[in-house]
Parts: structure tokens; sequence; C-alpha cells
């Protein structure tokens, strides 16, 4: 674990912005009021971000380029949200790129059109080299960073994608898969996780594929997080409790989430969180209070469809949303959790906790026909 | 297994094979395994004796003097599902090399390959067996060159969209113009073409597109023993300007004339029975096995394989040689190239012939390494000139 007390020490050292968050504090209050005192923290707010960059949990952005015949991320591209020189303003330093397919896709076509959009995932990146890197470990992540370029995790996909095969999971991993939603599959439904399901989940591990439970029932949540050796995440998720949309979560399941040191990512979408950046806070606020600061991050969900608050539409808004959080008085140290410490927590502790599972655990060969009959 | 040559020439045979081992073209023990016991590798260990169940176990690819192997990635044509059914045979190739990191070695390239002959392993690459396993998608393909495949055969048993199999009625007339893009796609990427089991029209229409060298993972010669998964003579004629290599499979039913007849009324009896001719179930098997008992199977032998390799070698030359078992993937195989073990049989056949050292050496390993060395050359250059091609069947094929 000495890495993971790297890491946390890490960010104690950012101290340094303390004062300037105490400073800001009180700006809670009218509206016109809270809109100056977040201008006046933007110049902050890009100073801790460079530091503590974003690590973006969900960008729809392979499935939307999918449909372009011609695009530059490089130059800049007005035809989706993403985009290189938006990245960089908006100093986010690693980016999760969903390889979800359109419903309907079952079986066979789901697998090879997952297989496809891995390969324009790697070829998206591989046209990019000034701007991206395909990173499959945490320490990949960090290593991109340093090299000023934004690292690409692919993933998340969704359960469908595994067409039932825990050998296919092995094989989607070996190309670089590094989340799977457990959802949209025949043992992950309403009533949680089937034993096969459970299997799914423990091969996860063992390869160190991390579950993402946003959209999946409640009882599968649960259950991940019982048998779940790595913590988990919701790439989409915020506070049920501020705004009843099915994919957001209920006050005691952000406990129970927190109590599993996972992540809940907060999607920056108008129908989820509301039509402003202070909507969003909101919903960062209360994930945090009820999680705890080490089990929240940030969700662009940019090129997915949804609409977005105003302030936010695109990747470059990120500085205005940490000046919001700033003038709320999050310390540095809570914002850089936010922002980049805890993806970067949860993908190093699926790091170790595939490394250990592999001494200890054969390659599963079970089928769903025989766990599940 | 029949001892067929003396003692003397079978110790030169392993002390050639010591030095350039076997690089086998084809090998379908993944699909055996699935068969079996369904991935379950510690029920058939290769480490251990599996001469009951398996043609191939490590010590019979050790004794047989085997320095690499392309490890089948098939799956059935005629079912759904092969791109799921590739992926799981991929993953068992993986298990394989993982499981026994003293023996097998993965390679994607051909220095991988010389590593392993230098440390003693066997260099375990990935061959698949049919362009089904990509279902008309150029971006399947190229996961699956991700995923490590190295070459590809176009087809199966059965036609496919866009390419002809030599046992099945013509249809496109060799590769179609998304065909042919697949062999261009095949080239950018440095994955082998393989042309075993295509139809002579595809060999051609390959041939005329590819810009690296192609194989012949498991084919032997048409001119020898007239079955259309062999190679016609104007067809291996075009390899000494291709650059390719036959790789010549041992298969009664292929180099065996009076095998050939015995095979066709075998299938024919399996079909009679409800059976698809490659059923290796139990069941099937016995059926089959009562065929054998009431039909005495024509028996090949060591020097029916030779006279293949003779006369490749007077048509295409000796640069273009190889071996491709196919070990596996036939029930029947020739007497004294029973399992894995037999390589040195074979070799021992051809120096009483009198093929030098030196040109055993190319068949057993220079000429396959050679070519897969160079379809790395030809890549390299593409991927200068051109980026991945996202041509589909509809496109292209209308």
């Amino acid at each position: 674990m000495a890495d993971l007390q790297d890491e946390l020490h890490t960010t104690a050292e950012v101290g340094a912005f303390e004062p300037l968050v105490v400073e800001a504090g009180a700006g809670d209050g009218h509206a016109d009021e809270a809109d100056a005192a977040g201008a006046d923290l933007l110049p902050r707010a890009h100073a801790l971000l460079a530091a503590h960059p974003v690590a973006d949990g969900y960008s729809g952005l392979p499935w939307a380029l999918r449909h372009l015949s011609w695009y530059d991320l490089e130059i800049g591209e007005s035809a989706v949200d993403t985009d290189l020189p938006r990245l960089r303003e908006g100093h986010v330093g690693a980016l999760f790129w969903s390889l979800h397919l359109p419903e309907g896709l079952v079986g066979e076509r789901a697998v090879g059109a997952t297989l496809e959009q891995l390969d324009l995932v790697r070829t998206v990146v591989e046209a990019h080299p000034e701007g991206l890197r395909m990173a499959h470990s945490a320490a990949q992540v960090t290593d991109a960073r340093n090299c000023g370029r934004v690292a690409v995790l692919p993933g998340p996909a969704g359960a469908a994608a595994l067409d039932d095969s825990l050998g296919i999971l092995r094989s989607l991993r070996a190309l670089g898969l590094r989340v799977l939603t457990l959802s949209g599959a025949s043992w992950a439904g309403v009533n949680g996780l089937t034993r096969f399901g459970e299997e799914v989940v423990r091969e996860m591990n063992r390869v160190g594929v991390v579950a993402d439970l946003s959209g999946a029932s409640d009882a599968t949540l649960r259950r991940a997080l019982t048998i779940s050796k790595a913590p988990v995440l919701c790439t989409r998720s915020a506070a049920r409790a501020l705004r009843p949309h099915p994919a957001n979560l209920p006050d005691d399941l952000l406990a129970e989430l927190g109590a599993a040191k996972g992540l809940c990512l907060v999607p920056l979408t108008a129908e989820q969180t509301g039509p402003s950046v202070r909507d969003v806070a909101d919903h960062l606020d209360h994930v945090r209070d009820l999680a705890g600061p080490e089990c929240v991050g940030l969700s662009g969900t940019y090129d997915s469809g949804a609409a977005h608050p105003r302030g936010l539409a695109d990747a470059s808004g990120y500085p205005r949303l940490v000046a919001e959080l700033l003038g709320r008085g999050w310390s540095a140290a809570d914002l850089a959790l936010l922002t980049w410490g805890n993806v970067q927590r949860v993908l190093r502790t699926a790091d170790f906790t595939a490394r250990a599972a592999q001494v200890r655990r054969e390659p599963s060969t079970a089928s769903i026909a025989e766990l599940d009959g | 297994m029949t001892q067929v040559t003396d003692i003397p020439s079978l110790d030169a045979a392993r002390a050639l094979l010591a030095e350039f081992p076997v690089v086998d073209g084809h090998n379908d023990l993944p699909w055996a395994l699935r068969e079996q016991v369904r991935y379950d590798l510690d029920a058939r260990d290769i480490a251990a004796d599996q001469s009951a169940h398996l043609h191939t176990d490590l010590a019979r690819l050790r004794a047989g003097g085997v320095g690499a192997q392309y490890w089948s990635v098939y799956v059935r044509s005629d079912l759904p599902g092969a791109v799921t059914a590739t992926l799981e045979q991929i993953d068992c190739v993986r298990q394989l090399i993982e499981r026994h990191p003293a023996d097998l070695r993965a390679a994607l390239t051909a220095a991988d390959m010389e590593a392993a002959r230098a440390e003693g392993r066997i260099a375990s690459l990935m061959g698949a067996e049919g362009g089904h396993s990509i279902d008309n998608s150029l971006a399947t393909l190229r996961g699956l060159y991700e995923l490590g495949v190295r070459y590809m055969t176009l087809t199966h048993n059965d036609n496919i969209a866009w390419a002809d199999s030599a046992t099945d009625e013509p249809a496109v007339g060799g590769l179609s113009p998304f065909g042919h893009e697949v062999v261009r796609e095949m080239n950018r990427l440095g994955m082998l073409v393989d042309l075993s089991h295509v139809a002579a029209t595809t060999m051609r229409a390959a041939l005329d597109t590819s810009t690296a060298p192609v194989i012949f993972s498991h084919s032997s010669a048409r001119a020898v023993c007239d079955h259309p998964r062999n190679i016609p003579d104007d067809v291996l004629e075009r390899l000494p300007a291709n650059g390719g290599v036959a790789m010549v499979t041992f298969v009664p039913k292929f180099v065996l004339q009076a095998a050939v007849d015995w095979s066709a009324a075998a299938e024919e009896n399996m079909r009679a029975n409800g059976f698809h001719p490659l059923d290796s179930t139990a069941e099937a098997m016995k059926v089959h096995h009562a065929f054998e008992e009431s039909h005495p199977r024509p028996v090949a032998t060591v020097p029916t394989v030779a006279d293949h390799l003779d006369h490749i070698r007077e048509v295409a030359g000796v640069d273009h040689l190889g071996i491709g078992g196919d070990y596996d993937g036939t029930p029947f195989t020739p007497d004294g190239l029973g399992d894995v073990s037999g390589y040195p049989n074979l070799i021992a056949e051809l120096l009483d012939r009198g093929w030098s050292k030196a040109d055993l050496a190319k068949v057993t390993w220079q000429n396959s390494v050679r070519v897969l060395g160079a379809a790395e050359d030809v890549a390299r250059e593409e991927q200068s000139r051109r980026g991945p091609s996202n041509a589909t069947l509809e496109q292209l094929d209308g």
C-alpha cells in the first residue's frame, strides 16, 4: 500500500492553497454575489487544476466520432463537445471514453460493436500523439500526465459486451477495457447479481476491470459493494435527494458507497444535476457530505447527447465549477481529491487487487449455463 | 509409432531440429480444449501426458523438435457467434502461455520467434482460421491483430461474403472488392494472409493484391494428390515472386489419393447418420470409428508426405516450403507422424532422400520466420502511407 500513501501525501502537500479558500469562505449568499465571488476565484481554480487536473469519468466521444467522416481534435472540432483546446482549457488530465452501445445491440453484435469501438479509441489516440495517450493503469495515467498528455482510459462498456463469457471479459481487458457497467445483461438485472454475475465481478477483480454501477439496480449496487474486492465506481450518478433521476443515488446508497470507499462521479448534465453550476455544486456538496470527500468525483458526460448546465457546455468549463466550490469553502485538499486523487486511488487499488488476486486465483472457466442454469 | 527410418538419420534429424526447430503453421489444440473440456485446462493439463486425448502436449512438442507454433484460434463457420468464440479461443491461448512460462513464450514478431529459440522456449503465435472470425469488419480484424493474431486464413470450409472457399461452390469468383480490401488491411497491419482452405481463384486474387508474402498454413500439393484443399502448381510457381511459404500438411485425406476417396465416403456416412463431418464429439467419433471398422482406412506414411515436399521444392523452390501438421484438427494422421512428436521422422526421411541440412533448416525454421519478418517490414511501409481502412462490405460490394 506504499504507493497509495504516496498519493495521499502528494494531496496533503497542496495545503499552500488553504488560505485562499478561507478568504473566500463566506460566498454563500445572493446569486450575484456568488457569481462575483466565482469570477474572483477563477484564477485560483485554474492554479489548483493545473496541479490536480480533472479525471473525467465519462465521455461519449467514441460513439459521436463514429458518425463523423472527418475530424481533427488537435485543432478543434466544433461537431463535438470535446477537443484538445477545450480539454486543455478545462485542465482535463484523464478521460474515460465510454464504449456503451445503443440499446438493442446484444449477443455477438454487441461483442463486434465493442471491438469496433475499442479500435476507434485506439485509432483516435494514435492520430493525436501530441494530445492524447492511451493508459491502462494508474501508473500510465500518471505517466501521461507527466508528459503533458490527456490519458485516455477505455470504458465503461456495457455488460452486453461480454456476451455472457468470461473469456471475452479477459480478451476485452487485454485490448484495454478498464471499466464495465453492470447493467444490460441477464446476470445483472433488477433482482441484483445472479451467481454468474457474482463470478463476473470476481473475475473483473482478478483482471483489474472496475465495476461501474450507474444505471444498475439498487440490488446490483448493494451486492457489488459487498463482493467486490476493489472499489467500485458510479460513473454517472448524482444525488436522488436533490433530483429524482433513476440513475441518481438515494442517500442510503451514497452512504454505503462511501463506507465501501467506492466513488460517485457526478455528471454535469442538466437532467441529472440541474441547469446551473450551482446545482452541480449542490450535488457535489451533498455527495461529499454523505459519502465523504474521498468518494466523490466528476463526470463530464460530454458527447453523450445530454444537455449540460449553463457555463458547463463543454470540457472547458471545469474551472468555473471549481471556483464555485472554492467559494463554498471546499478545501484545496478536498478539491484535489475530487478532480484527480479519487479516480487515481480507485484505479491504483484495482491494479493492486488484480495483482494480488492473480496469485491466488486461476482464470475462471465458469459459464452462465453452469451457474445460472 | 512406427519407426520408418534407420537410427543414424533419425539422430541426425534430431540434431538438426535442436538447432533449427520446426515452425508449425497450424495446431488446433485450442478447439480440442474447447470441445473436450470447455477450456478446463486442469482437465487437459498439457504439462502432463495427454496422448490418450490429444495429439499435443509439452513433452511431445519437445520430443518433436517444435520451436514455434501457430496455435489456431479456429471457430466453426456454420454456427453464429464467430467473433465471440474467436475471442474465447484467443483467451485460451493466452492462458496456455501464462500457465507454462518455462515452455511457451508469446511471440508477436519474427524477433520474438528468434528470442524464443535462443531461450529454448516454444514461440507461441496465433492464427485465425476463416474470415468469418471478423464478421465483415476491418475494425474487428484490427482487434484480433491487437490481441496477437498473426495470420488469418481467408475462409474455412464454407464461402464467406467476400471470398470463395476451396470446398464450397464458387460465388464471388475469388475475392470480392471488399475481400481485396481485407487483404490490403492485413498487409497494412502485418497480419499474414493465409491461403489454406481457399479456392484456387481466391489464392490467385490474393496473390495479385498482397504486397506481403502469403502463407499456406496447412496445405499440400495438388499435383501429388488431387484435393481442392491442396495448392495447384500455377499458384506454387508464384511463390518465389511473392516470397511466401507453403506449409505442408500431413492430413491423410489431403495427401494420399486413396485416403481422399475413402474420406469422401466416410463423410457421406457421417452426414447419413446426422452428424456434421467435422463433429468430434464422442458420439460422432463412434460413428466414424464404426465406419473405419468396416472400411479399412488407407494409411498415409512419412514418404507420402515427403513426396509433397519434394514436389513443392521442385515447383516453388526450397525457400518457399514449411510445415503445418494440423494436429488436433484431424482425426487421422500418417504412420510415423501420429502426433507432434513425429517431426524428426519426416526430417530423417528427407535426409535419406538427400536433402541438405542447409535446405532442411530453411524448411523447418528459416523460411517461416523470414515470412513473418517480411510482413512486418511491409506493414511499416504501408503504415507510413495510409491509415486504417474503415471500408465496409456494403460500400465496396454493394
